[in-house]
């Protein structure tokens, strides 16, 4: 079931399939969070934003098309979806767009703006938003941004005035344990740290294995200040409700993690 | 397989009659030979302003099996069915081999399976159900595998967006197919065009443009680290041919030129775009 993350805004997760080689690299390299026999799960999240008007911002992978219609269809309660704002186009991001869209044929399409490739991911024919553009659903405010952090090219980032919530998306997420399903990171009974933190983004940014840490860090204070968040809701992660800071001091951490350990393995 | 697990990659996809609406003019020759087996299936798309890019496929023709890399687009999907049974004198693919799931690249397996059957997939993602590929072969990146009686290596990829990305190198031709690496912003006529076609060789400029615009994180990168782990990926082995999906495939005897062209492309992203 979904989890109301701040009124009006909820949290729906697909937990995922077990990982088991993520658990073993996990055991062959004393990660000190992780015990043993627990099961190791990489979540995809998609957050619905309900003001007088309604924003689903995701779509969970083609494994959870149930999951997603199901979830939606709950947290709505009988309104009508109004927009699908998509991230980016990758395949457990994105992969339900049509199957939401024929749910809810009124819903408008919001697609990130860069580039010059949207035929290629049928977005022609969606609302490109960028850095600059805001929607207003009435009571609660999205701001569109470029993504810092980012996998593929055509990405944006989302912040939501009323609740100061930065959707980093493929930017803070980690590995859960199993029962640690739509959980705050302050609710966490194992460490949220930065080691857990390395762990999924010597993964998914495998890229960070090739940077100037000092330059990169820069860039995580220079997200910090410019959005000043409150919270946090990552694609992949724990949402993170207090302490922001500490959480992109992690990050920084992070960075040198990869730039010198190098890459933890596959996502 | 039924009709529903085939269509699960394609979340994307409306009905195919959409595809034959936006299908555009063709390239020029059906196939572009490499290597005696290895042959280029170039497919352009308009970026707009003079400038395009490759959504290309390779064919391997293996003793008696083909093995495609990468499915190419939708966009280009009834030009890739005609070439692909042209080329194969209608045998079409045995295996398919993918470097990573973005839509570009895998957007035909569905399509082509229920031209071709079943055929096997090999993908190197860690989880082939959340990448929509429930049906995969899993390759693992610094691994080998033989498919179709080839020996194939899958490497770490240092130019690459996907985590799960890997690039894909053929022991018996030493092509080594680089998904979203060795990019070009080509003009509209070398659309098609190998290095050694290429009547004034690679610009630096479309070098530039292209991984300013694809890799977004190298505006973070450390040139002499990433240039250091790449040149070492060629001095460890032979290599006969680099044949990215998005460029114009680079002999060896250009590889340098290409390098050192990158090298200069991925300095100016990081000076122009310093924190
Ligand atoms: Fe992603
Ligand atoms: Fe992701
Ligand atoms: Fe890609
Ligand atoms: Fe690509």
């Amino acid at each position: 079931m979904p989890r109301e993350i701040h009124p009006g805004i909820h949290w729906i997760q697909e937990f995922g399939p077990d990982r088991p080689g993520i658990a073993k690299s996990l055991l062959d390299r004393g990660a000190h969070w992780y015990r043993p026999g627990r099961e190791i799960h990489v979540p995809q999240n998609a957050f619905l934003f309900a003001g007088e008007q309604t924003l689903l911002f995701d779509t969970l992978s083609p494994a959870a098309t149930d999951r997603i219609l199901t979830d939606l269809e709950a947290v709505l309660d009988g309104r009508a979806l109004d927009y699908l704002a998509l991230s980016h186009p990758d395949v457990p991001h994105a992969g339900n767009t049509f199957r939401i869209l024929e749910r809810h044929p009124g819903a408008k399409l919001v697609a990130p703006g860069f580039g010059r490739t949207h035929e290629l991911y049928h977005l022609e024919d969606a609302h490109k938003v960028g850095p600059g553009d805001s929607l207003d659903l009435g009571g609660k405010r999205l701001h569109f941004h470029d993504a810092a952090f980012l996998d593929a090219a055509m990405s944006m980032w989302m912040t939501e005035e009323t609740s100061g919530m930065l959707l980093p998306v493929d930017w803070m997420g980690l590995p859960l344990m199993d029962g640690e399903g739509l959980l705050f990171a302050d609710e966490f009974r194992s460490p949220v740290d930065e080691d857990r933190y390395a762990e999924f983004h010597g993964r998914v940014m495998f890229w960070l294995r090739y940077v100037d840490v000092a330059r990169t860090q820069k860039e995580i204070d220079l997200v910090l200040e410019t959005y000043r968040p409150r919270m946090i809701a990552s694609a992949h992660g724990p949402v993170i409700r207090a302490d922001v800071p500490h959480y992109f001091e992690m990050m920084k951490e992070v960075v040198e993690r990869v730039a010198t350990g190098g890459r933890t393995g596959v996502l | 397989m039924d009709r529903v697990g085939r269509e699960r990659l394609a979340g994307l996809e409306r009905g195919s009659g959409f595809v034959s609406t936006i299908q555009r003019a063709r390239g020029p020759a059906a196939s572009v030979p490499l290597t005696h087996d290895v042959s280029w299936i170039a497919e352009n798309y308009p970026l707009g302003e003079g400038r395009n890019v490759h959504v290309s496929v390779f064919l391997i023709r293996a003793e008696e099996q083909n093995i495609l890399i990468d499915s190419g687009s939708f966009y280009h999907r009834e030009s890739l069915v005609r070439r692909i049974s042209g080329v194969t004198a209608g045998e079409g693919i045995h295996s398919l081999i993918l470097s990573h799931s973005d839509y570009p690249h895998s957007g035909n397996i569905p399509a082509f399976r229920r031209r071709w059957g079943d055929f096997e997939i090999v993908a190197s993602s860690g989880e082939p159900e959340i990448q929509g590929l429930p049906y995969a072969r899993r390759s693992r990146i610094g691994g080998s595998l033989e498919v179709a009686g080839r020996q194939i290596d899958f490497l770490d990829p240092p130019l690459a967006d996907r985590s799960h990305t890997s690039w894909i190198y053929d022991r018996a031709s030493r092509v080594l197919f680089v998904a979203d690496g060795f990019g070009y912003h080509h003009a509209e006529d070398e659309t098609g065009l190998t290095s050694r076609q290429l009547p004034d060789g690679f610009r630096s400029e479309e070098i530039y443009t292209f991984h300013r615009d694809t890799l977004i994180w190298l505006r973070y990168a450390d040139p002499p680290v990433l240039m250091g782990v790449l040149r070492e990926i060629f001095a460890e082995r032979e290599v006969s041919w680099v044949a990215p999906i998005h460029g114009n495939p680079i002999a060896a005897e250009h590889l340098d030129d290409y390098l050192e062209r990158l090298e200069a492309g991925v300095r100016r992203i990081v000076g122009e775009q310093a924190v």
